[in-house]
């Protein structure tokens, strides 16, 4: 799974969810991509489990890319404790997702296994997401 | 002449307020420049532009008060999400001028079994007549081996056209295509590392 190695800061804010991608909303390495239309938090675990998801169905050939990297922590209290003693402990790493994002990428199979297979990956993730190709076929 | 013809209309008003109205109105708020004139600000309509500049590299005839004027689409702003053209950028251009465009590299052909096709740069930068510019560059994999390299300099290209990237920059790589097998140990390597692992406090 995704982790950061060494981080500045174990406990940080809840990272901002308004407003659309920046960047990386077009497809920049592969031929197919999963683009986010919602905000999300997406943990290193679903991450994980997409590209497990995509990898099994494509069996041999094809090129997976993540360009999404949990590099931010969020913390929790544990349950019946009573408020206040401080920020509670890291619970997960999230990567902090925006609307318009391309999340995977994949290339080196066909459309149809490419998009069975990123379907299968879609299930993974917490928000809604499409289906996006390089040439011309993103609307 | 291009076969995209498109009526536009001066604009007069600027800022963000201005170019949401003209959204909502169903218009492209767009500017054209080139050739040492001054920035021209025009409003296209935004079906007529969406349908023009589906293909890369659209050369448009934009009708200014009765004026014809050849333009190339330089930079079109899209919304990540909805499928509406927010801005775009033209680039005057004369009949028979060269300009230098980004042209998508177009795979054809299966490569030998058990290999995977990877395109190192989807695009190639050529210098064509700006009347003539060539909607993608074709390059065939059919029957290559595994560890088959394609440069930008073997890649044939369209007849008045000169290359501008890297004669030496890779284009298509075949590869060996790697197994199941191979990508499941590497699943459970990784998992054991991640369960190993602790992040650090710098």
């Amino acid at each position: 799974m995704l982790i950061p190695r060494r981080v500045k800061h174990r406990k940080q804010h809840h990272p901002g969810r308004s407003g659309a991608a920046k960047g990386g909303t077009t497809i920049a390495f592969g031929d197919y991509g999963i683009q986010a239309l919602e905000p999300a938090y997406v943990t290193n675990r679903q991450i994980e489990s997409a590209r497990i998801a995509m990898t099994r169905y494509i069996k041999r050939g094809g090129k997976v890319w993540i360009n999404i990297y949990p590099d931010r922590p969020l913390t929790k209290k544990p349950a019946e404790t009573r408020m206040g003693s401080g920020k509670g402990s890291p619970e997960w790493w999230i990567a902090n997702v925006k609307p318009g994002r391309v999340m995977f990428e994949l290339s080196g199979v066909p459309e149809e296994t490419a998009r069975e297979a990123m379907r299968l990956a879609m299930h993974k993730l917490p928000m809604k997401t499409r289906f996006v190709r390089r040439e011309g076929g993103d609307f | 002449m291009s076969d995209n013809r498109i009526d536009a209309e001066p604009r007069t008003q600027f800022g963000k307020g201005a170019a949401r109205k003209i959204r909502r109105d169903h218009k492209v708020p767009a500017v054209m420049y080139g050739h040492g004139s001054t920035p021209i600000h025009i409003t296209l309509p935004a079906h007529d532009a969406m349908m023009a500049l589906k293909h890369a590299n659209a050369l448009l005839t934009i009708v200014l008060e009765g004026e014809e004027q050849l333009a190339l689409a330089k930079d079109v702003q899209r919304d990540p999400i909805k499928p509406v053209i927010d801005h775009v950028d033209l680039v005057i251009v004369k009949k028979g001028e060269k300009v230098t465009v980004d042209v998508p590299v177009h795979i054809e052909g299966n490569a030998a079994p058990d290999t995977m096709v990877t395109t190192d740069h989807t695009s190639l930068s050529l210098e064509v007549e700006a009347t003539h510019i060539p909607e993608s560059v074709t390059v065939s994999v059919e029957g290559l081996a595994g560890g088959t390299q394609i440069l930008a300099g073997q890649v044939e290209l369209p007849a008045g056209a000169t290359l501008i990237t890297d004669p030496e920059a890779l284009v298509v790589n075949v590869t060996e295509a790697e197994t199941m097998a191979a990508e499941g140990e590497g699943d459970e390597a990784a998992d054991a590392d991640a369960a190993d692992a602790g992040t650090d406090e710098a």
